[in-house]
């Protein structure tokens, strides 16, 4: 769209639950450094669409390529390799794991640290530990103030919005290259859900490319280079904020209902 | 005069003893197992058996022998707790045939150390074959039965359990399958009911420099004590480093894991072999100190039950815990001998205390007790509705539907926990 190459091709993605379609032949392409929104009515199918993208759920049919790799069949833990990182809409934290065990989580793929180099001390072992914690620091920088105090608290000892903070960072020190955040401002109070925005732009101006479904649309406006709607599983329109706002099937489909209710 | 610095060291001391306190089982937990804890605690049980026999050497008391048997046992209860809450504290796997690895252990090093099928092997190579087969034994059925979660995992691994105890009772004489008989008429490998007598020890030295003569008593309990400190040793690096991360991750959220790079499959079945044989070497001390390998109580599900009962009072994935139930469970029997008829109503009223008091056990932090949240949809429709209700549509059949589907099709068991 802007010349920039596609991070993420997704084509003719479907997935059936018995009789319903929660996605239906659904198609969208992410560039590279870009913030792109998926956003509809609940029950559209946007998170069922992360979930075949991290390999959660098998899909029925169609094709998802990261820098052209097909990661559709692959195991999930396998599409971590590949660079995709995500988060939870139902935020999920290892609640007994400290905030710092946590987001060393993240860097499970990336290091090589076995039973037996653990107990021996070996070089090898003891420079992946190293690396991997000092790369909880490079993946708190961003919530710096908010989390640092908390590294070593269990994760169910916080409140939600760090719980929140937490899951990105572990997401963060995955290294990805494509960032799925499933409502990352959901349950935040509005000076939260500003902050957040901030993050997810400095996340992008960071180099990560970034998709992410979100229900608050003033957010979604705000932060994202384009838009995706999508509706009963079906994509209805794709573009610019501003044109997808006034997109008369997207007003139907989503503000529409709002606006009736209002 | 020389006293004046003593009431703020007291307070001091009282005030992080009250700081340890408030800080809950995780900070107990961390506090017991650093080194400085540690090391002056197994240097301190390795001395006990010399100080029981300075005693008996000193006073009228006989029993240094006794006491130094019971508490040999008891180290190698706690040993076996601390394997079992390797597989059940640290990765969540509700492992019911734990005890079938510790029997098969104690038999296949009977089996190369004794006139059983006239084998005798130096220690090191007996060591190798009992790793070699636990290890066999796990992977044959941990391969298939790790794809099961929870409750069903527990009935496979029950099952394994109870089939290993007939194997064995019936390999007293070869095996006949359809009518056709495998080996020779007299052949008999586990002995049957009988076990295995006559199962040689450890080649080791019988005294020691500055220790002088050493009995086998003494022996084995200073090797249980050493063989327990060497499994508490991997288990805690094991916990700080990724390896024990990424199973604590699968407990916690197995999806979440997963989605984060952890091939969950491997480290569960990496967990459960572990496991699987540091039970079975624990097995093996256990035949060569007592010169036998039996079918009982090696493959005893109350055998497993009561390690359970070690594991769960002392809280999952806690090892002072361990070793504290495996203590409490050993030692008091012995005391309270005049009592001994009512050891199981004692142990279950205790563990009824504990539960309803402790759901997590002495010193645990995750609570067996279910999780009250039903796992997928019913999270991800109340952190909906209750947030941001008034801007959003409401809730509508279909998107039930596929919040339903979805979140049953995700976590295609519930959040179960131990």
């Amino acid at each position: 769209m802007s010349g920039r190459a596609a991070i993420l091709e997704i084509r003719g993605l479907t997935r059936r639950f018995g009789g319903l379609t929660a996605v239906d032949r659904f198609d969208v392409d992410v560039n590279e450094g870009e913030i792109v929104s998926l956003v509809g009515p609940n029950g559209a199918g946007k998170t069922t669409v992360f979930n075949l993208i991290s390999g959660v759920l098998p899909p029925t049919a169609g094709s998802v390529r990261l820098l052209g790799r097909e990661l559709l069949r692959l195991p999930a833990h396998r599409i971590t390799h590949q660079g995709v990182a995500r988060t939870f809409q139902n935020i999920r934290v290892f609640p007994q794991l400290t905030v710092r065990e946590n987001i060393l989580l993240g860097t499970h793929h990336w290091t090589r640290s076995g039973m037996l180099g653990s107990v021996t001390f070996w070089p090898g072992t003891l420079r992946a530990e190293r690396a991997a914690q000092a790369e909880v620091n490079t993946a708190i920088d961003l919530f710096r103030e908010r989390l640092e105090a908390r590294l070593e608290d269990p994760a169910f000892s916080l409140s939600y919005a760090n719980r929140r903070r937490t899951e990105i960072a572990r997401a963060l020190a995955a290294r990805p290259k494509l960032l799925l955040l499933d409502e990352p401002a959901a349950g935040m109070n509005p000076y939260e859900r500003i902050e957040m925005a901030r993050l997810i732009r400095s996340m992008r101006d960071r180099g990560l490319t970034i998709f992410l479904i979100e229900h608050h649309m003033p957010l979604v406006m705000e932060i994202s280079d384009r838009v995706v709607v999508m509706d009963h599983g079906v994509k209805i329109a794709e573009g610019l904020p501003k044109e997808v706002h006034s997109n008369p099937r997207v007003v139907e489909a989503y503000l529409g209902r709002r606006a009736a209710s209002a | 005069m020389s006293a004046q610095p003593a009431p703020t060291e007291v307070a001091e001391s009282t005030a992080s003893l009250r700081q340890l306190w408030r800080s809950g089982p995780a900070g107990w937990n961390r506090a017991l197992t650093r080194a400085r804890v540690l090391v002056p605690f197994f240097l301190a049980a390795l001395a006990v058996p010399l100080v029981l026999q300075y005693v008996e050497d000193n006073s009228s008391w006989i029993g240094a022998q006794y006491w130094t048997l019971i508490l040999a046992t008891c180290a190698m209860y706690a040993c076996l707790a601390v394997a079992l809450n390797l597989v059940v504290g640290y990765a969540g796997l509700l492992n019911l045939g734990f005890i079938a690895f510790f029997g098969i252990g104690s038999y296949a090093y009977a089996l190369v150390a004794s006139d059983q099928i006239h084998q005798h092997y130096p220690l090191w190579a007996a060591v190798l074959v009992v790793g070699i087969v636990t290890l066999a034994f796990a992977l044959l059925v941990g391969v298939p039965a790790l794809r099961l979660r929870g409750d069903y995992l527990a009935i496979v691994t029950l099952a394994f359990g109870l089939i290993m105890r007939d194997v064995i009772l019936e390999l007293d004489r070869p095996p006949v399958l359809a009518g056709h008989q495998f080996g020779p008429d007299g052949l008999n490998i586990t002995g049957g009911t009988n076990g295995i007598h006559l199962v040689q020890p450890f080649n080791l030295p019988t005294s020691l420099p500055l220790l002088g003569p050493v009995p086998h008593y003494r022996m084995y309990y200073w090797i249980f004590v050493g063989f327990l400190a060497l499994c508490i040793y991997f288990m805690l690096r094991w916990r700080s480093t990724r390896t024990g991360r990424a199973w604590v991750a699968i407990r916690d959220d197995e999806l979440a894991a997963r989605a984060m790079g952890v091939n969950t499959f491997k480290y569960r079945l990496l967990a459960f072999a572990t496991s699987a044989v540091m039970a079975g070497i624990v097995g093996m001390i256990n035949a060569a100190q007592i010169f036998n390998a039996f079918p009982s109580p090696n493959f005893d599900v109350q055998t497993t039950v009561m390690v359970f009962i070690m594991v769960i009072l002392g809280g999952l994935g806690s090892i002072p815990g361990a070793i504290l139930g495996a203590i409490a469970f050993t030692v008091p029997p012995f005391l309270l001998q005049q009592f001994v008829f009512y050891k199981y109503l004692v142990i279950s009223i205790v563990l009824i205390a504990v539960m309803i008091f402790r759901p997590e056990g002495l010193l645990g932090t995750v609570s067996i007790r279910p999780r009250k949240t039903m796992g997928g949809a019913l999270e991800l429709l109340t952190a909906e509705t209750a947030i941001e209700a008034s801007e959003l549509p409401a809730v509508t059949d279909t998107e039930v539907a596929d919040l339903e589907a979805a979140a049953g099709a995700i976590v295609d068991d519930p959040e179960w926990k131990l």
